[in-house]
């Protein structure tokens, strides 16, 4: 009975989001809007609070960064820049929970409660240069294999909008290793939004993309901040245009 | 997303582990990587074991050679086709044929997603329970599959009799289990030391060597004649008993310690 | 047990003159004296090993040290365990215990492993038969190396090192136990465990040799296992003024 209850809970909460991010593209009805944050003040509006403390990172005896503290909240889009090498990808990582810092740590705080690594993935949505997708795998089966391990369902007018938003409609039945570097770019992009996590962690977002494709994340990103239930960016980037995009959060000096 | 969807519902790993195995599933029948790989090994060292062991087939070769073709008889022929050694031999060679076929193989699930990148976004969607579950299950799946390819082949190649049928499946099920399941966390391990193919022999082949032995004596007492029924039961049971729990044992102890394999 | 002795001794070494500590080592080499010239000199042979029963004299060797073999295991286990459930900061060190245990363990193996086929070739004729309890000690000593071999391919990362190894471990525990408690059971064996676990086959002065033997043996893995720590301090140390 109780699984029940939390796959109703579960949808809802999707459709919400989603229905969210509608609002900010399309400027739809009043009252729809209305009725959506009735459903999702319960639930989706809650504030998160992003904290560095006092993190260090060493890569064999080389320290990449040294007691870093800085913290984001629900609203926000934070830049990380710094050079080539300076840790920025590292610190993502460490960020997303992927790695664990040397010492200090990162929190995620929603409502005073802290989260736990599972659900703090389970609220990110990443695009990095070091993950890919399966070259083995066809763009929408991807897309719906990793939907499935986020519990959402994928039917194909989920896909196709998906696909679109992206700029892949109509590749979806190609197989991702003859997908172009930028089309495959494009995809993570896809893969990130997926159930629309409140947490969007970006490195080198604009990475092997055309013009269009620039225009396309700068879209993304502005609407993953316009959205009203309690989202945030963190983006590290060294691209002059996309550090515009937010406030600065941290400069990484590179170690020696 | 709301925090009741979190990976740590016990449903939702089983939930994960059944979309990673049909995933890898669709991946494999699409690539077959891994099932060409084991599969060819097998036959290959199948191969190389029919040329090793001519020597053991010679002598019958040659007193046919001399003989006229009509008094040839099938016990002739039989006997040159298959080599002359005791059946619970031929079960310890299609083993370590198995067991080569495995570690040839069974790496590729994990080492592909490392190699490819793959790993991360795994690692962000999926709980670690998960991933060793379904993982387990794909390489089960494709253990299973090439050891029902490979058992009547080698069993018509040899001459390897089945002795009792259920006991002879239960020994054959309890070392695919033993065997899959050393080759998985293995895999991971090895997978995770980046240096992979040699390093995956070198720390699997131990502790699979001990499954070996079990299994061994298992085959020596399922081919042995007992006058004492009683006793032969019995003994019987304690063998495939303890294969059984070493499968069981190394799966507990793979699904309490992988996490600390996956996370880095 | 041998890590608070360790830690008392790396203290006391670096404020005291280093002979502090060296009463119980001196008392581990008169202790061995004794077991050699006992083995050969005091105790009488144990029935079931011949006429004279002078073939169970390898015995004060070999028990120890596969006594030892499988406490090494243990005693990696527990750093093993405890390293991948102590907080990541500044626990390389239980790692380094680990190691050490495993080590010292391979050593104790082979010793076994030698004093063992020495014991076969003189009371069965052949120095190696393939009698499952042989096999079996090459099996550890396989396993043994395969946790060593793990560690040396790991050996730029030492955090990765630290937790796949303990892993392994683990796992390796499994085959390990089933060496030690269901092989003799399961698979025919002409060892001779029961013969000198009957109190009948043995004097009183036989087994005070032996339980000296293996205490001496235990004070031995001790002792060694507090000089390796040291010496991984040292480079630690080293390096992180470095």
């Amino acid at each position: 009975m109780r699984c029940g209850i939390i796959e109703i809970e579960n949808l809802s909460v999707t459709k919400t989001v989603c229905g969210v991010l509608k609002q900010v593209n399309q400027e739809e009805s009043d009252t729809e809007k209305a009725a959506q944050d009735g459903l999702s003040a319960s639930s989706s509006t809650r504030r998160i609070h992003v904290c560095l403390n006092h993190v260090s990172h060493r890569f064999g005896g080389r320290t990449v960064f040294d007691n870093l503290s800085a913290s984001i909240s629900s609203g926000q889009t934070g830049i990380i820049t710094g050079s080539n090498g300076s840790g920025k990808s590292t610190l993502l990582r460490i960020i997303a929970g992927l790695l664990e810092a040397d010492s200090g740590d990162v929190t995620f705080e929603t409502d005073g409660s802290y989260l736990d690594t599972q659900m703090r993935r389970h609220m990110i949505g990443m695009v990095a240069p070091d993950l890919t997708l399966y070259k083995e795998l066809t763009g929408a089966e991807n897309l719906t294999f990793f939907a499935s391990l986020k519990g959402i369902k994928a039917d194909r007018a989920m896909l196709v909008e998906a696909l679109t938003e992206v700029g892949l409609r109509g590749r979806g039945r190609d197989l991702v290793g003859g997908y172009s570097s930028g089309m495959r770019q494009r995809l993570k992009y896809a893969f990130a939004l997926l159930g629309r996590p409140k947490v969007l962690l970006l490195d080198e977002p604009t990475a092997n993309l055309d013009s269009d494709g620039m225009a396309m994340v700068e879209r993304i990103v502005r609407c993953h901040q316009a959205r009203t239930d309690g989202a945030l960016a963190i983006v590290a980037t060294n691209e002059p245009r996309e550090t515009s995009w937010g406030e600065p959060l941290i400069h990484l000096e590179r170690g020696e | 997303m709301k925090a009741s969807t979190g990976p740590n519902d016990a449903s939702n790993w089983m939930a994960q582990a059944r979309c990673l195995f049909l995933k890898d599933l669709r991946a494999e029948l699409r690539t077959r990587v891994a099932i060409n790989s084991v599969g060819l090994f097998a036959f290959s060292s199948l191969l190389l074991v029919a040329l090793a062991t001519r020597g053991l087939r010679e002598v019958m070769t040659l007193r046919m050679l001399d003989l006229p073709i009509d008094i040839i008889r099938p016990a002739d022929v039989t006997a040159a086709m298959f080599p002359a050694w005791s059946a619970a031999s031929k079960m310890g060679l299609l083993w370590t044929l198995l067991c080569f076929a495995a570690f040839a193989g069974l790496a590729h699930s994990f080492v592909h997603e490392e190699e490819a990148g793959t790993v991360t976004a795994l690692r962000l969607s999926m709980s670690p329970a998960g991933v060793y579950t379904g993982k387990l299950a794909f390489n089960l799946t494709l253990l299973f599959a090439v050891a029902l390819l490979v058992t009547p082949f080698y069993m018509g190649l040899t001459g390897m009799q089945a002795g009792n049928w259920p006991v002879f499946l239960t020994l054959m099920l309890a070392g695919c289990i033993g065997l899959g399941s050393t080759a998985t966390i293995v895999a991971a391990l090895a997978a995770k030391a980046r240096g992979s193919g040699a390093l995956f022999g070198a720390i699997g082949l131990p502790i699979i060597t001990v499954f070996l032995m079990l299994l061994l004596n298992a085959a020596n007492t399922l081919y042995s004649d007992s006058t004492d029924a009683a006793a032969h039961t019995i003994k019987t049971v304690q063998d495939v008993g303890g294969l059984i729990s070493f499968g069981i044992l190394l799966i507990s102890v793979s699904a309490f310690t992988f996490r600390f394999v996956w996370e880095e | 047990m041998a890590d608070t002795t360790a830690g008392v001794a790396a203290n006391s070494k670096s404020q005291v003159p280093p002979m502090t500590g060296a009463w119980w080592k001196l008392g581990t080499g008169f202790l061995m004296i004794f077991v050699i010239y006992g083995a050969f000199f005091i105790a009488k042979g144990a029935a079931g090993f011949g006429e004279s029963g002078d073939k169970a004299r390898a015995v004060f060797f070999h028990v120890p040290s596969a006594i030892l073999a499988s406490v090494c295991y243990f005693v990696g286990m527990y750093f093993s365990v405890i390293y991948l459930f102590s907080s990541k900061r500044s626990t390389l060190e239980i790692d380094a215990k680990a190691a050490i245990s495993m080590e010292l363990g391979a050593l104790f193996c082979l010793l076994a492993t030698i004093t063992g086929s020495i014991f076969a070739g003189i009371q069965w004729g052949v120095f190696w038969n393939w009698d499952p309890r042989e096999t079996s000690i090459v099996i550890t000593l396989l396993l043994y190396s395969s946790y060593l071999i793990l560690r040396g391919a790991l050996n730029s990362n030492p955090t990765k090192r630290a937790n796949l190894s303990a892993v392994y471990c683990l796992i390796a525990l499994v085959p390990q136990q089933f060496l030690i408690w269901a092989v003799p059971r399961i698979l025919e064996t002409n060892h001779p465990t029961k013969v000198l676990q009957n109190s009948g086959n043995t004097s009183p002065d036989y087994r005070l040799i032996l339980w000296c033997s293996i205490l001496a043996f235990t004070l031995l893995f001790i002792w060694l296992f507090q000089l390796r720590l040291r010496a991984y301090r040292l480079v630690a140390k080293k390096e992180a003024a470095r």
